[in-house]
């Protein structure tokens, strides 16, 4: 069996761009447009169904975090609250103090996207566009690094934090990241060496060092690049539990990951704000969802390009 | 690009500069690595060995850990039973309906980008808020799952109380969030060249037919991608244990990475037997990867080139 060669090439400094849409900019075979064994309306049907069932969890919970506390614990109980109240998404976030867990996972966050992003770049660059001796050696030991998994470093790693009385602080949390991340230096690899070495070279002739081709030239041309490691690493940041769970002792340190799960912990039929609870739980999920619309492309693509550039 | 121009003549020559340079750049890397990677491997690998509460110095024991582990351990075996369980319930789970809303989604019809969007959003909810959520899903009283169960007339569960539902409970949330699969399939989907299908059309070739014949030996690098990545992070899963049910009832959730977590930093943190387990998983994960590596040439399609 064989078939002809199959990868669809984009130019390189698109190799991570979404935006030639994966689909509409190729022709459409007929078999494609016109569905064969479905027709168009129940397919529709199908996916419409599917996606009320995706949403369904989704909806309820808004239903929830707008019901008044009486309804809360009402048997059976209902789809829909029997009148909205919104002072929920005040009271909820006051019982957890909110404000002061998002500052805190704003800063964690924020500090541990620039950290890797910024720490990636430089050594995905030297890699792919320095010649120097080592640098596959050291390729190979980042790339492996990918595959050991974390538990495995995480009992020596929070001795290490530990003994340097870093315990109960945010510095376990950001720390590591401002010293590469294995995946982001592979994906940084990859794209620098797709790069055109006419560019730099030229730049090279007026004299320029390489930490100004860095920053003035391979910066604004890996937009795509850094823009998806950075959202790659708010999610990984705003996400971690486990690491915040293991490393903070004192809720005033908490991030809203932990500080949710110990609000949702904290709740059963005695203290029944499941209301509250889903209002803030909104507020929690609000960042990344805006960021999600707002960089839905490099979203989608994040994913889809890992799974297509093996080839 | 006179912006560029740097004051020329500096001792080094041009090879050894650019090995300065680059070296500069990766050092944060090499520090990162060294300190977060190799030593914490050696350490691990030496205190697997070892009595060690993390106070006072590890004492060598030998073997004893391991000995512990597979003939003392009441939840050894018990959780590497709930964590193949959980495997073999949530991996394949995850590719084979990924792949099905891939194929279902590769059309070019209105409506498509937001049904796709609708599909991948739940992949972007931060794990905890989806797992709260679902806590709640479950409630065997107050939970959506049993009252959508009872308004169909249908049987209801105890959920995540039930030893026999817990983890079924458990894969169906990530069944919900399995639009990253779904994603990547697609991306896979797209690069199948239409020529193949046209000709396979003129050779009369039906809708299943061609699913079969063409796009399935096409997107099994993809497959093995899916797999190999879905084996790797289902054998470390841990929040969804932590925040659902703290491996409960009985054992039937305990997964071994939140056996690990609780051995290492539970109330009588045994850190000797939590790097020997840790270090086991990573062994069980190598293995395993492996063969399915190795496997995978006897179903994975290489294009001729």
């Amino acid at each position: 069996m064989t078939m002809p060669a199959t990868t669809t090439t984009y130019p390189p400094s698109q190799r991570l761009d979404p935006s030639p849409d994966l689909v509409t900019k190729r022709r459409i075979p007929l078999s494609r447009r016109v569905p064969m064994t479905l027709s168009r309306v129940s397919w529709y049907l199908l996916c419409s169904l599917l996606a009320v069932t995706m949403l369904v969890p989704l909806l309820w919970m808004i239903s929830i975090a707008l019901k008044p506390d009486s309804n809360i614990l009402q048997l059976p109980p209902q789809l829909l609250p029997r009148t909205f109240q919104w002072s929920n998404f005040i009271r909820g976030p006051e019982q957890i103090q909110f404000p002061l867990l998002l500052a805190n996972t704003v800063t964690v966050t924020a500090l541990s996207v620039f950290g890797s992003v910024a720490s990636s770049m430089l050594a995905g660059y030297a890699i792919a566009r320095i010649r120097f001796p080592g640098r596959n050696f050291w390729f190979y030991l980042f790339t492996f690094s990918i595959f050991v998994p974390g538990i495995v470093t995480l009992i020596p790693i929070q001795r290490m934090f530990f003994a340097m009385h870093l315990i109960d602080t945010w510095f376990p949390l950001i720390l590591p990241s401002f010293f590469g991340n294995p995946v982001f230096i592979f994906l940084a690899r990859q794209y620098f060496t797709s790069i055109p070495r006419s560019i730099d070279e030229s730049a090279m002739i007026d004299g320029a060092g390489h930490w100004k081709i860095f920053t003035r030239l391979m910066i604004p041309l890996t937009k795509p690049l850094w823009i998806t490691m950075t959202i790659m690493a708010f999610q990984a940041s705003w996400n971690d539990f486990l690491n915040p769970l293991v490393y903070l002792n004192s809720e005033s340190k908490y991030t809203l990951s932990l500080g949710m799960a110990n609000f949702m912990g904290g709740l059963n039929e005695a203290t029944p704000q499941f209301n509250y609870y889903m209002a803030s739980n909104l507020l929690y999920m609000l960042p990344p969802l805006v960021l999600f619309f707002f960089a839905q492309r490099y979203f989608m693509m994040g994913l889809g390009t890992l799974g297509v550039s093996q080839k | 690009m006179e912006a560029f121009a740097r004051p020329a003549g500096r001792g080094l020559s041009h090879r050894r500069r650019n090995t300065v340079t680059a070296y500069l750049f990766i050092l944060p890397t090499i520090v990162g690595v060294t300190v977060f990677m190799v030593y914490p491997l050696i350490s691990s690998a030496f205190h697997a060995f070892t009595k060690w509460d993390g106070l006072s110095p590890a004492r060598w024991t030998g073997l004893d850990n391991f000995r512990y582990m597979l003939f003392d351990d009441p939840t050894f075996w018990p959780s590497l039973r709930a964590t193949a369980y959980f495997v073999l319930l949530s991996v394949p789970s995850g590719i084979i309906f990924g792949l099905a809303l891939a194929v279902l989604l590769n059309r070019v019809v209105p409506g498509v980008k937001l049904y796709r969007t609708i599909f991948y959003l739940p992949v972007v909810l931060p794990s905890i808020a989806v797992l709260t959520l679902w806590k709640y899903i479950y409630d065997p009283l107050y939970g959506l799952a049993n009252q959508l169960l009872s308004d169909l007339r249908l049987p209801t569960s105890q959920w995540l109380q039930s030893p026999h539902m817990a983890m079924p409970a458990i894969v169906i949330i990530g069944v919900w969030g399995v639009g990253g699969s779904m994603i990547i399939f697609l991306a896979g989907l797209q690069n199948v060249p239409v020529e193949v299908y046209e000709a396979a059309r003129t050779d009369g070739a039906g809708t299943v037919r061609m699913f079969f014949a063409i796009t399935l030996p096409l997107i099994t690098p993809i497959m093995l991608l899916q797999l190999v990545l879905g084996l790797v992070l289902a054998f470390q899963a841990f929040n969804q244990v932590a925040v659902l049910t703290n491996g409960g009832p009985g054992t039937s959730t305990t997964l071994f990475m939140y056996k690990i977590y609780s051995d290492a930093f539970g109330s009588y943190p045994n850190l000797g037997l939590a790097t020997a387990e840790a270090l086991i998983l990573f062994v069980i994960i190598m293995i395993i990867t492996g063969v399915t590596l190795k496997t995978s040439s006897m179903w994975v399609f290489e294009e001729t080139k």
